[in-house]
C-alpha cells in the first residue's frame, strides 16, 4: 500500500499507470502470478488432467483457511507486530467451541457470532498483554500457543462437528462450482484489502508498522492501534476456526499446525513486510493460490506428500530473503 | 541370672524398634506400579492410565502415572523419575521407540522389570496388538465388500500411511493391502497409492485431496490405513470433491466407528481395545511380577507375553459396540482376567 501509494505519484507513462493500479508491490503481484501460471503450464503440460475441476476443488479448498488465517497474520505484521505464532491454538479453541455449540443445538447463526467473538477475544487477549506487558509479541503469541495448547490437550482429544448438521453439510457443499469455504476467504481477503489503505485506522496501522516513533509523534496511539489489530487478527481466526470446524472431520488440539507454515509463507510471499509497514492484503490471494497448488501439482508429478512440507519450507525460505533484501534496499 | 534379666531388657528395649522395622518393611514390600502414558492426543492413551490406575488400586498397590507427552526427552525423564520413585515395575506406552534402548540401560541398572505397549524393546516385556494379523483381517474385511459390490474391480486403493511409526505401519497398513490382495489379487500394482496421514484426519484431508484430484477418473476406490483417523480423512476428501459414492473405507483401532458421528462410508474397523491393554498387562506379567514370580520375558511383537486379539468390525456390528468410556466401566466390573475382546468383540 505504502509503494503503491509512492508509486502513484511519480508514475507518468501507462506501465507506471498500471503499476500503480496494481495493488501493493507491484513487483510481487508479478512475481507471485507469473510463478503460479508457470507451475499451473508446466503441470498441465505432463498431466493435462491437472486442468480439471477437480483440481481446481482441491487447490480452492486448501486456500480457504490457509487464506483467511494469512489476512490476520497480515494485519499484524503491516502493523509491525512481526508474526502472531498464536493462531493454531486460537483456531483449535474456536472450532472446539463451534464443536460443542452444535452438539447442544445452539442456532446455527448464533454459534457463528459466538465463534466470532471468541476469536476476537483471542485476539485481543494476546494484545493485552503484548501492550501492558510491553512484551515482544512473537514470544506472548509462542506462549500463549503453548499454554492454550495444553490446556485444549487437558480439554478434549477428539472433537467433531456432528457429520449430519447444516454446518457439516454446507462445509462441504459448493457455490458457484467452487467450495462454499472459498468464498468468505476472497470476500474478507477483497474487504481489507480495500479498507486498510482506506480508512483513517488502517493507515495508522500501517504508519504504526512502517515507523512506530514517527506514527506517535503524529498521535497515533500504539495501544490501541496494536489493540484494533490483534482482535481484527483474532476476528480472522475465528472466521478460520468456523471454516476448519465445518470442512474437518475429528481433529485433535495440536490440529492447527499445520496451518502455521503456509500461512507464514503465504504472508511474506505476498510482500508483507514482517518488519511492518508493507504490503498488500490482495495479493495473498495470489501468494495463497500459489503455494496451494504447490502441493497438488507434486502429486501430479509423482511425488509423495513428503516433498510438500520441504518445498513449502523452501519457498518460506526464499520469501524471507525476499523480504530482507528488500528491507534492506529500502533502509538504503 | 545377671545374664538372662540383660538378654530380656535388651528384648524388651529392641522389640519395639523390631515392630517398628517391621511396620516399615510392610510398608516398602507394597508393590509400586510406574506408568507412562504415551501423552499423544488421542483419548485411548488417557485411558490406559486410567485403567491401569484402577486395576492397580484395587490390588492396593501403589500407582505414579507421569505423561510422555509425546516427546522422546520427557520419556527418557520419566524414567528416571520412576527409578527415583522406587517403583517395582513400569508399564510405558512410548512413541519414540529411538530412545527404547536408553530407557532398557537405564532400568535395567535399577532392576526393575518393564512392560511396553505395542513397540517392543529387548528386555521389555512386550504386550500388544498381533499389529500384522489386524492389518491382514482388516484389509480381508474390505476386500469382501469391493468382491461383493464392485466384483474386486478396483480403481484405485489408498494408502493412509503413518510412516513415523515405522514397522508398525508396515505391519498395520502394507498387512491391509495384503489382506486385501488376498480375495481381490487382480488389483494391478498401480491402482496401489500412499499419502502421508501421520493417523490424523487434519493431516490425512489435503494429502487425499491432492491424490483423489490427481486420479480424476477413479470411480471404485478403496481406502486403507494406519488408523480411523487417516482412513477418514480420506473419506472427507472425497465427501469435499464431490465423489463421496466412490470410496469405501476400513480403518484399524475403532477410534470412529463407534457413536453418532460415523462417517457412512466407513465401512468398519478393526479393534484393539487400546484403552484396555492393562488387562492383558497385569493378568499376563504384572501380577506375577507383584508374587515374586515373574513370567519369562518375551519382548518381541512375533513371540509376546501377551497377544492383544484385533476384532474385525463392520460399521453395523460396532453399532452393538459401547463407547470408550462404557468398555471400561465394565471391564473394571468384569472378573479378573477378562478382556474387552471376550466383552465386545462380536462372535
Amino acid at each position: 500500500m505504502a509503494d503503491a501509494l509512492s508509486s502513484s505519484a511519480v508514475s507518468s507513462n501507462w506501465w507506471g499507470a498500471l503499476k500503480a493500479r496494481l495493488p501493493g508491490g507491484w513487483g510481487n503481484a508479478v512475481a507471485v502470478g507469473a510463478g503460479w501460471l508457470l507451475l499451473i503450464i508446466i503441470t498441465g503440460l505432463r498431466r493435462p488432467d491437472f486442468l480439471s475441476h477437480q483440481t481446481i476443488l482441491a487447490v480452492s479448498f486448501t486456500m480457504a483457511i490457509v487464506g483467511v488465517l494469512a489476512v490476520g497474520q497480515a494485519l499484524v505484521g503491516v502493523s509491525g507486530g512481526y508474526i502472531d505464532l498464536s493462531q493454531p491454538a486460537g483456531l483449535i479453541l474456536v472450532a472446539y467451541a463451534v464443536t460443542k455449540l452444535l452438539e447442544a443445538n445452539v442456532y446455527g447463526p448464533l454459534v457463528l457470532v459466538i465463534a466470532l467473538v471468541i476469536g476476537a477475544s483471542w485476539g485481543l487477549f494476546n494484545a493485552l498483554i503484548i501492550v501492558w506487558g510491553k512484551l515482544n509479541p512473537i514470544i506472548v503469541t509462542l506462549a500463549t500457543n503453548f499454554v492454550v495448547g495444553a490446556l485444549l490437550f487437558l480439554v478434549f482429544q477428539n472433537a467433531q462437528v456432528p457429520i449430519n448438521s447444516d454446518f457439516a453439510v454446507n462445509g462441504k457443499g459448493y457455490f458457484l462450482g467452487l467450495p462454499n469455504i472459498w468464498w468468505p476467504m476472497v470476500v474478507l481477503v477483497l474487504v481489507v484489502g480495500f479498507f486498510l489503505p482506506r480508512t483513517r485506522a488502517g493507515r495508522h496501522a500501517i504508519a504504526v508498522g512502517g515507523n512506530a516513533f514517527a506514527a506517535q509523534a503524529r498521535g497515533i496511539s500504539l495501544r490501541t492501534t496494536r489493540i484494533a489489530i490483534f482482535s481484527l487478527s483474532g476476528l480472522c481466526i475465528g472466521m478460520a476456526g468456523i471454516l476448519f470446524a465445518s470442512s474437518n472431520g475429528p481433529f485433535v488440539p495440536t490440529a492447527g499446525a499445520t496451518f502455521q507454515l503456509p500461512v507464514i509463507a503465504a504472508v511474506i510471499l505476498s510482500g508483507v513486510s514482517l518488519a511492518g509497514g508493507r504490503g498488500s492484503i490482495w495479493l495473498i490471494l495470489l501468494s495463497v493460490g500459489f503455494l496451494s497448488t504447490v502441493p497438488t501439482s507434486l502429486v501430479f508429478f509423482g511425488l509423495s506428500s513428503y516433498w510438500q512440507a520441504v518445498f513449502q519450507g523452501a519457498i518460506l525460505i526464499v520469501a524471507v530473503a525476499i523480504d530482507g533484501y528488500r528491507s534492506r534496499r529500502q533502509a538504503r | 541370672m545377671h545374664r538372662t534379666m540383660k538378654s530380656l531388657k535388651l528384648m524388651a528395649l529392641t522389640a519395639p524398634l523390631l515392630a517398628l522395622g517391621w511396620s516399615g518393611a510392610a510398608e516398602a514390600a507394597k508393590f509400586k506400579l510406574g506408568m507412562a502414558v504415551g501423552g499423544q492426543s488421542v483419548d485411548w492413551q488417557k485411558a490406559q492410565g486410567d485403567l491401569a490406575r484402577s486395576l492397580a488400586e484395587a490390588r492396593g498397590w501403589d500407582y505414579v502415572e507421569l505423561s510422555n507427552n509425546d516427546d522422546a526427552a520427557l520419556a527418557t525423564k520419566n524414567a528416571d523419575i520412576f527409578i527415583q520413585q522406587g517403583v517395582n515395575a513400569v508399564i510405558q506406552f512410548n512413541g519414540h521407540p529411538e530412545v527404547n534402548p536408553v530407557l532398557a540401560a537405564k532400568y535395567a541398572k535399577a532392576n526393575i522389570p518393564v512392560v511396553t505397549y505395542d513397540i517392543a524393546q529387548p528386555g521389555f516385556y512386550f504386550v500388544g496388538i498381533d499389529n500384522l494379523a489386524a492389518g491382514l483381517a482388516g484389509g480381508a474385511a474390505l476386500g469382501e465388500i469391493a468382491k461383493s459390490k464392485w466384483n474386486c474391480d478396483v480403481d484405485l486403493v489408498m494408502s493412509a500411511e503413518g510412516a513415523g511409526a515405522g514397522k508398525i505401519n508396515t505391519w498395520r497398513t502394507g498387512g491391509m493391502r495384503d489382506g486385501l490382495k488376498t480375495v481381490c489379487p487382480d488389483i494391478p500394482e498401480d491402482h496401489y497409492v500412499s499419502f502421508e496421514s501421520n493417523g490424523n484426519a487434519t493431516v490425512a484431508l489435503p494429502a487425499a485431496r491432492d491424490l483423489l484430484a490427481a486420479h480424476p477418473d477413479a470411480k471404485k476406490i478403496l481406502v486403507v490405513g494406519i488408523n480411523d483417523g487417516g482412513v477418514l480423512g480420506a473419506l472427507q476428501a472425497a465427501e469435499q470433491l464431490g465423489r463421496a459414492d466412490d470410496i469405501i473405507g476400513w480403518g484399524q483401532d475403532g477410534s470412529f466407528i463407534t457413536g453418532p458421528n460415523v462417517n457412512p462410508h466407513l465401512a468398519g474397523s478393526v479393534f484393539y481395545f487400546l484403552e484396555g491393554y492393562a488387562a492383558y498387562a497385569f493378568g499376563d506379567v504384572i501380577d506375577g511380577i507383584a508374587a515374586g514370580s515373574p513370567p519369562p520375558m518375551k519382548d518381541t511383537g512375533d513371540d509376546p507375553a501377551s497377544k492383544v486379539k484385533p476384532c474385525p468390525v463392520s460399521k453395523e456390528a460396532a453399532a452393538a459396540i459401547p463407547d470408550m468410556a462404557e468398555r471400561l466401566k465394565q471391564l473394571q466390573a468384569a472378573p479378573k482376567g477378562t478382556t474387552e475382546f471376550d466383552l465386545f468383540c462380536p462372535k
